[in-house]
């Protein structure tokens, strides 16, 4: 294989895991917008909590108290993130979303949820302090090879963990009952209720797994940022840029979008370096705007007259 | 005969906007029964609040006897009520078949009887079968509005309220459409129908009520008001 191939090859890898990471916390901004036409800013924090709820359940409870191997430990975090954000999203729809709901506003829920945001990184910076944390994941340090192409076991779980989380959601949506009454709620909110489908409980549902995939999101990504409650913020303005070039509230183009930002990513990294990733994903975002404004796939309400 | 739903004086508002005032009516079992008035006198919003997409502000709504008027309209779809909304609002991103399944969510846990209830449909309307896969946004706006009658039915209401169902369609095709609501009617389930195109309604239907700026002006057997001179003229033209 000729160097030259084996870097694209090497670059693509890294780019879909990068991609994986980012389509995980972006597909619950998409999903809470695309049921409820409603943005929260608070998701970034959601990842924060996922990450630490991570990183004591994998380097405290589960090996420290229960006596398990690292490598258990990690991936049995991995599902106590996910839990904690499913927690979470639970009690913030029942304190936020859940009482603002059906006042015809939708600026009230919107500021609501900035508030939470507040809330949330000033609870973890009393309980967490403001020292970032050193999350190591036992599976980072090994790496698999094949001819001149590396990776790391721990990229190989993320894409495992994300594909199994995706693809249950994606099948989720495309052929159960729920999934599907999941889509009427979002493509017309009222009618749904006319065909007997409890939208309080959909949208309730919906910001429950929206929630669940930031945690999950969150104990992935823990070992790779800089550990402290405000570590969501750092990619959560990509996760914004990727739900935009994917077309707001579209499942199918989140997913394409985040794996293309992680690539591009991953190849910006490679040849202009890694300082100017920000620009490059921005340039990228406002050459959607500019040219397909409605995103890579528009599902919004259009006239069907 | 017991009235199936029965109305009182209920009153509707857009925010303060009140668009009904002290509506009355009945619809008896198995009975074709009218809201017949011009744009804007409040008959779809009337049908609105019957099938609990609005709360009214006054009044209340009793169907099968029971007092309906503080449910939901999930709920109400339980209870047996269904409603084809104006402007046919199927899902248009959610396939033919998916906007069935989505008319008998009620019975998503027996997957046997939705899809005897769908293979019902589309005996029914084979044009269904046909586009089975195809996104209802896709369909003409004919086939919409019977996907949107048959996606009422897959709940097997007892009360079926159709709004404006020839709206936007060819001659030929509000035909069929009324044919089909007979025959719904005929096996058995009562209808409720607002139109603003006042032949057909009157035509269809046994019983009917006049609205005017969102109050009864007139109610009777549909023969009677065919030949009521207030009918006649805002509604009918002279012939």
């Amino acid at each position: 294989m000729s160097d030259f191939l084996a870097l694209i090859l090497q670059q693509s890898i890294n780019g879909i895991y990068l991609g994986c990471l980012y389509v995980l916390v972006a597909l619950g901004l998409t999903l809470i917008y695309g049921v409820m036409n409603q943005i929260n800013f608070a998701h970034a924090d959601f990842v924060t909590v996922g990450a630490f709820a991570a990183f004591f359940s994998a380097t405290r409870l589960f090996t420290k108290w229960m006596g398990m191997s690292d490598g258990t430990g990690y991936v049995l975090s991995i599902f106590m993130a996910l839990a904690a954000g499913a927690l979470l999203g639970l009690l913030v729809n029942a304190a936020v979303f859940a009482p603002l709901r059906n006042r015809s506003d939708e600026l009230r829920p919107l500021i609501a949820t900035i508030g939470v945001s507040v809330l949330l990184e000033n609870a973890q910076l009393i309980l967490f302090g403001p020292i970032p944390f050193q999350f190591d994941s036992p599976f980072a340090q090994n790496t698999i090879r094949f001819g001149k192409i590396f990776f790391s076991e721990q990229s190989v779980l993320v894409v495992i963990v994300a594909a199994l989380a995706i693809g249950g959601l994606y099948s989720f949506m495309k052929f159960t009952f729920l999934g599907k009454a999941l889509r009427a709620v979002s493509q017309d909110r009222e009618t749904a209720g006319l065909m007997g489908i409890n939208e309080n409980f959909l949208i309730a549902l919906t910001i429950v797994i929206a929630s669940a995939l930031a945690g999950m999101a969150g104990a992935l990504l823990g070992p790779v940022i800089v550990l402290t409650p405000f570590a969501g913020a750092s990619v959560i303005v990509k996760a914004f840029a990727i739900v935009i070039i994917g077309g707001f509230g579209n499942m199918e183009g989140t997913i394409i979008a985040g794996i293309l930002v992680g690539i591009i990513e991953a190849f910006t990294v490679q040849y202009l370096g890694s300082g100017v990733i920000d620009l490059v994903v921005f340039v990228l975002l406002l050459f959607m705007l500019v040219v397909k404004p409605t995103g890579l796939i528009a599902e919004r309400r259009e006239e069907n007259v | 005969m017991a009235a199936l739903l029965q109305v009182e004086g209920i009153e509707l508002a857009y925010g303060d906007v009140a668009a009904c005032r002290d509506i009355s009516f009945t619809v008896n079992e198995g009975e074709i029964v009218t809201l017949v008035g011009s744009n804007g006198a409040g008959k779809s919003t009337t049908l609105r609040g019957v099938a609990g997409a609005m709360r009214p502000r006054r009044g209340r709504i009793l169907f099968r006897g029971n007092d309906v008027t503080r449910m939901r309209s999930h709920e109400r779809l339980l209870a047996g009520i269904a409603l084809v909304p104006e402007g046919r609002k199927v899902f248009p991103f959610l396939s033919v078949r998916e906007n069935l399944e989505m008319g008998g969510f009620r019975y998503r846990g027996d997957k046997a009887r939705v899809n005897s209830l769908i293979e019902r449909m589309m005996d029914t309307f084979p044009r269904l079968r046909e586009r089975s896969a195809q996104r209802a946004g896709t369909l003409s706006g004919g086939e919409q509005q019977m996907l949107a009658l048959c996606r009422a039915l897959m709940s097997e209401p007892v009360l079926l309220c159709m709004d404006e169902p020839s709206l936007g369609l060819a001659p030929i095709i509000v035909q069929e459409i009324f044919r089909s609501i007979r025959d719904v009617n005929r096996a058995g389930t009562s209808v409720l129908l607002v139109e603003q195109n006042a032949r057909y309604a009157l035509e269809t239907a046994s019983r009917g009520y006049v609205l005017q700026t969102g109050s009864i002006i007139a109610e009777g057997s549909c023969e009677a008001l065919k030949h009521d001179e207030r009918v006649k003229e805002a509604y009918l033209g002279r012939s």
